[in-house]
């Protein structure tokens, strides 16, 4: 069933990114930008997102492969509703605050890994019978991020530890999935712009 | 702190082993485009409707996962339904909008006849927190001679 991912979707795939991340306390300079955007989005640009590109791209896919996204948004919309209830992007941590920053400058999602955990190239593909994420069993066909050793996380879900990016990470992998109808430069740049944030350049 | 790149991977796109006749290859692909112009056109009605909700059915969901053709089906038939809805409850609303702006029109010509009537804005379908009523010009003394004018509040209440 994997094999039939690239024809019922083509475009696709998972782009990756190295960086590295020895502070892990916020960025002022991250933080601004992260407040300027909040002051992008009121509650009717919120609802006009979705017929912009590349969320609109998403929403698509997120139809096409069985998750219905009314009730549950894509990244982006999920990250714009979340600056909605909590009044702004409130600073978390570095790592937190590149990937929120690459997502509001971009709609592309990226996750973030501990690149001692997990190595590239990254994958994506249907879950095999037996297969086990996060400690839990999948269903068999349930699209994952795969690395060639090990299943990573569910498609569009945050990765549990111990592969996900902790403060004790120094080396990151940056996932970024991009689905068709999304263009190689919005991935290029959210990768760009996650790894900036995160390692300071 | 100077951003160290180490690494940099562009995955490439999947295989194409679908492995499917031609015949259902070609109607997953025609349902799946048929899935992301309604989910484009129920977009639109979300925000055609905004500030209102549009309360649609919930579609059922077991995702994300490669959907059968007869999912890809039972999606394309939901998303018809609920377009069908959106569509019905904008053409409602705005019915409702024409009355309220018609009775709106009677209310100014002639405002004794409709003693004590409110109009939203919203009602209306003009953004803001003002209401148009009829109220008695003078208080009770405009009540007494039916002096009856129609007024517009003035709008949302500030922040506090």
């Amino acid at each position: 069933m994997s094999g039939g991912l690239g024809a019922e979707f083509p475009g696709l795939r998972a782009d990756w990114l190295c960086c590295q991340c020895r502070n892990h306390r916020c960025d002022s300079g991250v933080g601004e930008r992260l407040a300027r955007l909040a002051s992008r989005f009121s509650g009717r640009q919120a609802i006009e997102l979705r017929q912009q590109q590349v969320p609109a791209a998403y929403r698509s896919f997120f139809r096409q492969v069985g998750i219905d996204p009314d009730q549950h948004p894509t990244p982006i919309e999920q990250a714009v509703l979340g600056r909605l209830l909590s009044g702004g992007n409130l600073p978390q941590d570095r790592i937190s605050d590149g990937l929120l920053l690459a997502l509001l400058e971009t709609s592309v999602p990226v996750v973030a890994f501990d690149a001692a955990a997990v190595s590239s190239p990254i994958e994506i593909r249907a879950a095999e019978r037996g297969e086990v994420v996060a400690g839990l069993g999948v269903e068999p066909g349930t699209l994952l991020l795969a690395s060639a050793e090990q299943p990573l996380c569910q498609l569009f879900s945050p990765p549990a530890p111990p592969l996900s990016a902790g403060l004790e990470s120094e080396r990151l992998l940056l996932v970024a999935v991009i689905v068709p109808g999304v263009s190689a430069i919005a991935s290029d740049e959210a990768l760009t712009i996650a790894a900036a944030a995160i390692s300071g350049g | 702190m100077a951003a160290l790149l180490i690494d940099h991977g562009v995955g490439s796109e999947l295989p194409a082993q679908l492995g499917l006749g031609s015949g259902e290859a070609a109607a997953r692909s025609t349902l799946r485009a048929q899935v992301a112009q309604l989910d484009r056109l129920l977009s639109a009605a979300a925000c055609e409707a905004f500030p209102d909700r549009l309360d649609l059915p919930v579609l059922p969901a077991r995702g994300p996962r490669l959907q059968s053709l007869g999912e890809l089906e039972l999606l394309r038939d939901a998303l018809i339904g609920s377009l069908r809805q959106a569509r019905e409850a904008l053409a409602t609303r705005e019915l409702e909008r024409t009355a309220a702006r018609e009775l709106l029109e009677q209310m100014l010509l002639d405002p004794a006849k409709y003693r004590r009537l409110r109009i939203a804005q919203s009602e209306l379908g003009v953004g803001g927190c003002g209401v148009w009523s009829v109220m008695p010009r003078l208080g009770p003394m405009g009540r007494l001679m039916g002096w009856w004018r129609v007024k517009l509040s003035s709008g949302c209440p500030l922040a506090a």
